[in-house]
């Protein structure tokens, strides 16, 4: 964990250090500028500092929760983030439990009955599912229900007069459903696919035979015995994909105008406001670290072969 | 496509009785009509890339300045498809429509498509000599080296590397002086931000094609043959080239197609999201003009987005297929 954090912020450090000094950035976005400001600016930033001070500055920095200031408008970054945080969380942790909820059942099923009409209908649509950019699967999303149907919001994450017999939860309910069927969409194709193949392994074994010869019912045999073994590598996936998945918020973000962590990372990467950028990246992979760790712990549980130590 | 070329080549040499390896993972292909299908669009969409401009309705835009107002004329702007517009008497005048400032959608997605073919076989091109440098290096010396190389590799794993990629795209695109860059010896023009974006997206995938190369290097590397030919006294070199890479040729042939459809997909994304190169016009390009105007212009955001859909979709059907055909093991 530590070592990793430690891994990744400093070459998110210097990654972003490589990628060129900003003051030079801000000289090529207005050529009026003149070496006075510059110099001001320098000092003003901490930039005519060696880079290691640097950096030690921003870690003290970063691990007492203070990310800087914004370079647009000069507000601390962390008082930013705070609420965005907050959406980008909520609408993460519904995606990814309703997609485990719906794919297990699904993934089993076409294990169970392979390549019968169901299964067939299942890999391909999943390998359709995998094909689609995800951002146009929300566009489609909103022309159809947002302009032509006007059943659903098009953009944000609250409205301003409350959507849907002018109920809070309700209106927070309608703006979510676009983005939620988005993000469970393409978690789901890569799941059912992994399950599904973890399964087609696992019937054949011999355990499973043994479970069935002792007379046990499909459902046990399969619910209990099958799943555990197969739900393992899915999760181990989910891991490795979690920083992926986050990452891959400000697209669904983007498309819905969502006032989250992705949305924003995409309006401060245009205007390279670096401290907004680093701020946002070491977040989420705080928050991938935190998910893995916490998949480590949930692999005791499922699989009682490992032992923590 | 280059899979092709090689599953044919076999077919030269008649002397050969029984039939070569890549004549059966042909045959076997054949049988696979998802395959099969997968192969007829990415030959479809080969075709569209290298003749298109030939038999687009309206010339590509100029190339700088592409926001500059290339059509517009009253009478060109926001035309939805043709074959919806009971207004309009030519059916197929414009087949997708026509966008705010009056260029022709179909012609923008078909010569979009040389660009999208640009985008897979060069990102995956750089990705897996990269891949294939690290997995070979990190399978074969295995130690400290391995273990190095690997914890890299992991760390570009966990790494939320669209965030990344979309700031070092932003800074390099940003100064980037001419809009093209031309190759000094063939004097070829290649447009100089999408190559950026190239670069940057191979720089940021190798991490998953190193670890599965790595991989089949240790399963291959422990193999008989490698032993007797080390005790024929054959260089580490020779063992890595002559020997080991030739039977990894399909497993990086089924990766790389599946890296075509990744890269084509990414590269949209960074280009939605406004990051592109505003100089070409891919297909992701033209979804990014047209979002802001999505409630009008609707078709604009519909069209190039199913081509985009057909294009990786072919590339993922072609890899499965190839997966079956080339690694029969899988199926058993």
């Amino acid at each position: 964990m530590i070592p990793v954090f430690l891994g990744i912020s400093i070459i998110s450090f210097f990654v972003m250090y490589a990628a060129g000094d900003p003051l030079n950035i801000i000289r090529i976005g207005r050529p009026t500028i003149t070496q006075e400001t510059i110099d001001a600016l320098r000092r003003y930033y901490g930039l005519d500092k060696p880079i290691p001070i640097q950096y030690l500055t921003w870690l003290t920095n970063l691990l007492q929760l203070n990310f800087g200031k914004s370079l647009y408008g000069g507000r601390p970054v962390n008082f930013l983030i705070g609420s965005w945080l907050w959406e980008t969380a909520k609408l993460q942790l519904i995606s990814i439990l309703l997609a485990f909820a719906i794919s297990i059942p699904i993934g089993i099923n076409s294990a169970k009955k392979q390549y019968s009409k169901q299964d067939v209908a299942v890999t391909s649509i999943s390998l359709f599912g995998v094909s689609m950019p995800t951002f146009w699967l929300g566009l489609i999303l909103i022309i159809i229900f947002s302009f032509q149907l006007g059943w659903l919001p098009s953009a944000g994450a609250h409205g301003a007069p409350y959507l849907w017999f002018n109920d809070p939860i309700l209106d927070e309910l309608a703006h979510l459903i676009m983005p939620v069927t988005v993000l469970v969409y393409v978690m789901l194709a890569q799941n059912i696919r992994l399950i599904r193949a973890n399964m087609l392994e696992i019937l054949r074994s011999d355990y499973i035979l043994a479970a069935r010869a002792s007379g046990l019912s499909e459902r046990k045999v399969i619910y209990k015995y099958a799943l555990r073994n197969a739900i393992g590598p899915v999760i181990t996936y989910l891991g490795i994909s979690l920083g992926m998945i986050i990452a891959g918020a400000p697209m669904t973000e983007y498309v819905f105008n969502w006032p989250g962590l992705g949305r924003r990372y995409v309006d401060a990467a245009m205007r390279l406001d670096f401290p907004v950028v680093m701020g946002i990246t070491m977040i989420i992979t705080v928050m991938t670290l935190i998910a893995n760790l916490i998949i480590d712990i949930a692999y005791v549980y499922i699989d009682p072969r490992i032992r923590l130590r | 496509m280059a899979s092709n070329k090689k599953e044919e080549k076999p077919k030269e040499k008649p002397k050969r009785r029984s039939a070569g390896q890549w004549a059966v993972a042909w045959r076997r292909f054949q049988r696979n009509k998802a395959g099969v299908f997968g192969l007829i669009i990415v030959m479809a969409v080969f075709f569209v890339g290298i003749f298109g401009s030939f038999f687009a309705p309206y010339p590509a835009r100029p190339d700088t300045g592409a926001y500059a107002p290339f059509y517009e004329k009253p009478s060109q702007v926001r035309k939805p498809p043709s074959w919806l517009d009971p207004e309009q008497p030519n059916k197929w005048k414009y087949l997708f429509g026509t966008t705010p400032i009056g260029t022709d959608v179909f012609s923008d997605v078909i010569h979009g498509t040389k660009y999208t073919i640009y985008v897979g076989l060069v990102v995956t091109i750089i990705t897996m000599a990269l891949s294939i440098v690290v997995g070979a290096i990190a399978g074969f010396y295995g130690r400290w080296v391995d273990n190095l190389l690997m914890r890299t590799a992991e760390v570009f794993l966990v790494f939320p590397s669209l965030l990344f990629i979309l700031v070092f795209v932003r800074i390099f695109t940003l100064t980037v002086g001419e809009p093209f860059w031309t190759i000094p010896i063939v004097n070829v023009q290649i447009p100089a931000g999408l190559t950026i974006v190239i670069l940057i997206l191979a720089l940021f995938n190798w991490a998953s094609n190193a670890r599965m190369i790595r991989g089949e290097f240790l399963r291959v590397r422990e193999l008989e043959f490698i032993e007797a030919e080390r005790a024929l006294g054959a260089s580490n070199i020779r063992i890595i080239f002559r020997h080991i890479l030739p039977n990894l040729l399909s497993s990086v042939i089924v990766v790389s197609t599946l890296t075509i459809a990744y890269a084509i997909l990414l590269e949209a994304a960074v280009s939605f999201l406004g990051f592109g190169d505003v100089n070409t016009i891919t297909w992701g390009q033209i979804l990014q003009e047209n979002f802001s105007e999505m409630r009008t212009v609707w078709w604009a955001e519909i069209f190039p987005g199913i081509a985009i859909l057909l294009t990786v979709f072919g590339f993922n059907l072609l890899g499965d297929g190839l997966s079956d055909a080339l690694n029969p093991r899988l199926r058993e």
